[in-house]
């Protein structure tokens, strides 16, 4: 991989490389902000694996913030937990921590070791009767955004409506360009895209936004206005602005407080459930979402949760990449894996469980 | 794409130009450049573009195809550069010239031909001396080079390399954009924010770059390198070949 663009990695490959390069020096103090988030399993279970050498060594002090602490948990010798006035609720020994202030931190929202949402979605047969025709029908895609160097090489995939599709896989297998494809936002080189019976990639774009939704995986790049306001209107009819407040609300984004803060000035949580907002607020047809839990808490997490099930039990299709393991078991009734631009596995989730 | 011709294949990064050091390439070309500047003789300039083509389709391994799609641009602008200035010299106006060409009102005289010919060589020249470095250079390796054989501060060197390597990021940015305003309903084409835009990621982007050269310690003391750089006498050889043909071809053109 030596002489590889470092822009052409994929999301969690850049996120690995990042570390390799903040490794790399031994330094005598190393902080890692969510440095899991984005990374494949295999990618986590290496990073941890190295952090605990390092601990091991005792040749470096580690601040490792993060928020899904199952693999963290083993490795700290004091656990600060933080609540959201800044203030410390707990300091000290994990075990301690845990024994004197759970209830105190799970109050407010945080995420304990082996902890699971409180709500997951129900999971439901397809129903069969329901519609022939699926909504969105993938047809021997090819894409590549390098002449020669294809990152989808030939993948098929109908998604019906009432659909949960987890597309799993390693970093840089082409989740990301799979989704980008589904919803039009990129041509395929072969094949063809079809989403409620058009081209998604050549309908007009109020058409397309009717039908599709798609939350990037860098929210910064899907920014477009200066405000988190401006930003949760952008573009939506009378029927979608009156949705604002309350999802707003239940996202933990209250207008009242953040409306006329920058987008870009918001924590990577709040910029994660912001660009989710401003898509789960169209209630569309076809809802594609590239690594949606990043950077939450257990509230954050949990009001997505929430959220999601309403949109879908009214017959929307949800196709999330992801790395989340939890996610993919809260939401997932279908998991389809990706692994270097083919599929390599697509069973419904009771199948896969078994 | 721009981010296309920021790339240099591997073929052309094991050729003998580009295994030569860039730092010595680099001063090659700056060289050549003064040289150019020099003389308004049409041979220096026919002569070290012929040899820069060369030397750079064969020691340098370009695909001529490549080669050529790099070129054609600026050498189209060389020609209307050439052009205007034919056209437009005041030469022209000068009753006591020769006329070379007489188009109705249009009149050319021999200076004003001689003066647009010789700057549309020099302009060419320069493109090809220029693409053949480009060409066969790696940034990063240029970077190395220049810290560790040029004695350029590492802060300076590294942070033009981040500069450089930013570049494709705003062909990304602003795709990026442009689907994020599709998938929201708002008509393609161009819009003024999506400037801000790009502005803003750009501005973002920078930030967290040095933040991150910061982190690394850039500029508080001694570096060790990845790659260490040494001289060989493949850059002697070529140091003294280019030289020699600038010689040659500022002699010719006296």
């Amino acid at each position: 991989m030596e002489r590889e663009r470092s822009r052409r990695l994929s999301g969690g490959q850049q996120q690995r490389l990042a570390l390799a390069g903040a490794l790399a020096p031994r330094p005598g103090l190393l902080v890692l902000d969510e440095p899991t988030a984005n990374l494949d399993a295999e990618g986590a279970a290496a990073l941890m694996q190295a952090l605990g050498a390092i601990r091991g060594t005792r040749a470096a002090t580690l601040v490792l913030i993060e928020h899904q602490v199952d693999r963290a948990w083993p490795l700290a010798d004091v656990v600060l937990s933080l609540g959201h006035d800044g203030r410390p609720i707990d300091v000290g020994a994990p075990d301690d921590v845990l024994a004197r202030s759970a209830d105190a931190m799970r109050a407010a929202g945080i995420w304990l070791p082996g902890e699971t949402a409180r709500s997951p979605l129900a999971r439901r047969a397809r129903d069969e009767g329901a519609s022939p025709d699926p909504l969105v029908r993938a047809e021997a895609l090819r894409f590549g955004y390098d002449r020669g160097r294809p990152v989808v090489r030939d993948i098929s995939l109908d998604a019906w409506a009432g659909e949960r599709i987890a597309l799993v896989g390693p970093n840089g297998s082409g989740k990301s360009t799979l989704g980008r494809l589904l919803v039009g936002l990129l041509r395929p080189d072969h094949g063809r895209v079809t989403l409620a019976g058009d081209d998604p990639a050549r309908v007009p774009a109020a058409t397309l936004a009717r039908h599709a939704g798609y939350v990037f995986q860098e929210p910064e790049r899907q920014f477009l206005a200066q405000t988190v306001g401006d930003e949760v209107r952008f573009g939506l009819t009378d029927e979608e602005h009156g949705r604002v407040d309350g999802l707003m609300q239940r996202l933990a984004l209250p207008l009242d407080v953040f409306e006329g803060r920058s987008p870009y000035r918001l924590s990577g949580g709040e910029q994660r459930r912001l660009s989710l907002a401003c898509i789960l607020v169209r209630r569309p047809e076809l809802l594609v979402l590239d690594e949606p839990t990043f950077g939450q808490d257990r509230l954050g997490y949990e009001g997505l949760l929430a959220i999601l099930g309403e949109h879908l039990d009214e017959g929307a299709c949800l196709v999330a990449a992801t790395h989340d393991a939890r996610f993919v078991d809260d939401v997932a009734d279908r998991i389809v894996e990706i692994g270097e631009g083919w599929i390599v596995r697509d069973e419904p989730v009771a199948e896969a469980a078994a | 794409m721009i981010a296309e011709r920021l790339e240099v294949a591997d073929g052309q990064l094991d050729s003998v130009l580009g295994r030569t050091s860039p730092v010595v390439k680099l001063g090659i070309a700056v060289l050549w450049l003064i040289g150019l500047a020099l003389t308004l003789h049409p041979v220096p300039p026919v002569l070290l573009a012929g040899a820069a083509l060369a030397a750079g389709l064969t020691l340098g391994g370009i695909p001529p195809v490549v080669l050529g799609r790099n070129l054609a641009p600026v050498w189209l602008a060389a020609l209307a550069i050439g052009l205007s200035n034919m056209l437009f010299s005041a030469a022209n106006g000068d009753p006591t010239t020769a006329t070379l060409i007489q188009l109705g009102p249009i009149r050319i005289a021999q200076e004003a031909f001689v003066a647009g010919v010789s700057i549309m060589l020099r302009v060419a020249a320069i493109a090809c001396v220029g693409a053949v470095f480009a060409l066969t250079t790696d940034p990063t390796r240029l970077a190395d080079s220049l810290v560790q054989q040029a004695r350029v501060p590492a802060r300076f060197a590294y942070g033009a390399l981040a500069a450089y390597g930013a570049i494709p990021r705003f062909t990304e940015d602003l795709a990026a954009l442009r689907q994020a305003r599709r998938i929201r309903g708002a008509r393609a084409g161009w819009h003024p924010r999506l400037f801000v835009g790009l502005l803003v990621l750009a501005i973002r982007h920078a930030d967290r770059m040095a933040v991150s050269m910061d982190a690394r310690a850039f500029g508080s003391g001694p570096r060790t390198h990845y790659r260490t750089l040494h001289w060989s006498l493949l850059d002697l050889g070529v140091g003294v070949a280019a030289f020699s043909i600038l010689a040659i071809a500022l002699v010719l053109g006296r």
